[in-house]
């Protein structure tokens, strides 16, 4: 109980820290907020595209897949919000030797690192993706009782896991490659698929992106139970995928630090 | 003549081997670029499904404008162009351009060039090596009209592409941090370039309007001529038409930023 009460503490004064220098930039704040409403968007500019031209999507109509997309924007905001930066600069750290700081830090490493700065361009638009799935629900006509949005609530902190353990485990690989660069096209290349109704894969991809990655449940799990109750085998499915990511990502970058050795003089 | 064409032969020269460094980094990139066309394989796939047609196009069609439009990506787009114009201004390494009788406009355009040459040339390894699993999703137009039309149409497309790119690196006389501008751009182009859909499926109005921006000739427009999405002669020399208008357009303001922002720079060092 001490132990998380210290570690509450520091993440508070994380977020003191980071508040105080996003007041500092205004202008800055305020461009990446409109640059991440932008790509929100672009995404939702698609799917009203597409829908003007047909009728459904693998079964999917309009506002079922904007809950789809909603609740990707959703997962994402969260993660640029919270862990992306740190986690991209761990990469940085790691070969210029910074790494060490993180280490003399009074903490576990991988905490120290992963909640060293809060990104509120991305935290701040995460009401706007809540916003569009409210609004995709009520064009559905849907009145989602408090269990479905707690299940929902929750699959979205499953999501949110998954994509954490993703990226940290690549960017790990750090430890070892000594880059990580190019890391980013291949998050979000695979974060498309997130976007997808998980009836539209079929054969291989389906293999690969619902079955072997976890990409399709990260959202696909949230939204059916926000439309159509919560259901329990792939409620098992998306907490045991995340359990499992989690586990591989903390075991790779457990390694990884052990392998590190600081590159200052 | 001769000569000045000798100066930026030589810079061609060193840009390709410079790029041919980063020649991992472009394979990685173009392989990462299939998964993103698996993607689009996929939703369109479900989107045709029932129907034979979407805005006058067939699957096959629209997939081929995918293809297409991913394949010119990497011999016409600016990539990090910017950011390296941005950082020659910051680190104070354009000061040698302003001593010698180089153009620094051209030097940046020869070594894009170059760039976009290797880029070009490595992205066509994945493509090549995935083709076949794209060559019954590919139908192109016969022999017409729009293949030569295009060679113009591509040629100014990488010039509104580069020039787009240089005046965004060039506003870092004025902003110390340009990163969020050029994002902020590039969701802007990503949609009116037409690399989400094409942009003859929006309501008509928007692509009539889209196509008097600049955006539309930076990618839409060459891959709609090589696609036969634009099937009127007389259509496609009027695209020709505001593409040089543009051109010239950036071109001005290219030279006034820089001019401009010459003014505000501080040569500091020895």
């Amino acid at each position: 109980m001490e132990a998380l009460r210290h570690y509450a503490r520091l993440w508070f004064a994380s977020a003191r820290y980071s508040l105080v220098r996003t007041m500092m930039f205004r202008a800055d704040f305020i461009m990446w907020s409109l640059v991440e409403i932008f790509w929100m968007v672009v995404n939702l500019m698609l799917i009203a595209v597409i829908y003007s031209h047909t009728e459904s999507i693998a079964g999917w109509g309009p506002w079922e897949m904007t809950i789809i997309v909603g609740t990707s924007m959703l997962v994402q905001r969260l993660l640029m919000g919270f862990f992306w930066t740190n986690l991209f600069e761990m990469s940085r750290n790691v070969r210029s030797g910074h790494f060490d700081f993180f280490m003399a830090q009074p903490g576990w490493p991988l905490f120290m690192v992963s909640t060293r700065k809060i990104d509120l361009e991305g935290v701040i638009n995460v009401p706007l993706a809540i916003a569009v799935i409210v609004f995709a629900a009520h064009k559905l006509g849907l009145q989602p009782s408090w269990l479905q949005i707690g299940c929902f609530s929750l699959f979205i902190l499953c999501g949110l896991a998954i994509h954490y353990a993703t990226l940290l485990f690549f960017v790990s690989l750090v430890f070892w490659m000594q880059s990580a660069h190019g890391i980013e096209h291949g998050y979000f290349g695979l974060n498309e698929f997130s976007r997808l109704p998980r009836e539209a894969l079929k054969g291989i991809a389906s293999v690969v992106f619902v079955y072997t990655l976890p990409v399709i449940i990260v959202t696909n799990v949230p939204a059916r139970t926000l439309i159509h109750g919560p259901e329990l085998g792939p409620a098992l499915w998306l907490f045991g995928a995340a359990v499992f990511w989690l586990a591989v990502a903390v075991t790779v970058f457990q390694r990884g630090i052990r392998r590190y050795s600081s590159a200052s003089s | 003549m001769l000569a000045f064409l000798a100066k930026y032969r030589s810079v061609f020269t060193v840009g390709l081997q410079s790029n041919l460094v980063y020649r991992w980094n472009f394979a990685v990139r173009g392989t990462f670029s299939l998964i993103h066309l698996s993607f689009v394989f996929i939703l369109w796939g479900a989107a045709y499904a029932g129907q034979t047609d979407i805005g006058g196009f067939d699957l096959r069609q629209t997939l081929t404008y995918f293809i297409v439009m991913l394949v010119l990506q990497y011999f016409i787009s600016a990539m990090n162009e910017d950011y390296e114009i941005s950082e020659e201004i910051r680190n104070g390494l354009i000061n040698q351009f302003l001593l010698k009788p180089v153009n620094y406009y051209l030097y940046r355009f020869t070594i894009f060039l170059s760039a976009r040459f290797v880029s070009g040339l490595l992205a066509l390894v994945p493509v090549a090596l995935a083709l076949p699993l794209l060559a019954d999703k590919i139908t192109l137009p016969g022999p017409g009209w729009n293949y030569v039309i295009a060679v113009p149409a591509l040629l100014m497309s990488a010039l509104i592409q580069f020039t787009i790119a240089y005046c965004f690196g060039l506003l870092t006389f004025w902003f110390l941090e340009i990163q969020s501008f050029i994002i902020l751009s590039l969701a802007v182009e990503t949609i009116l370039g037409g690399q989400v859909f094409p942009l003859d499926l929006f309501p008509n109005w928007l692509y009539q309007l889209s196509s008097w921006l600049p955006y539309y000739y930076q990618m839409y427009f060459p891959a709609a001529l090589l696609t036969g999405r634009i099937t009127d002669l007389g259509y496609a020399l009027r695209g020709l038409g505001i593409q040089l208008f543009w051109v010239l357009a950036l071109l001005t303001v290219a030279q006034l930023l820089w001019s401009r922002g010459l003014r505000r720079h501080t040569a500091v060092g020895g």
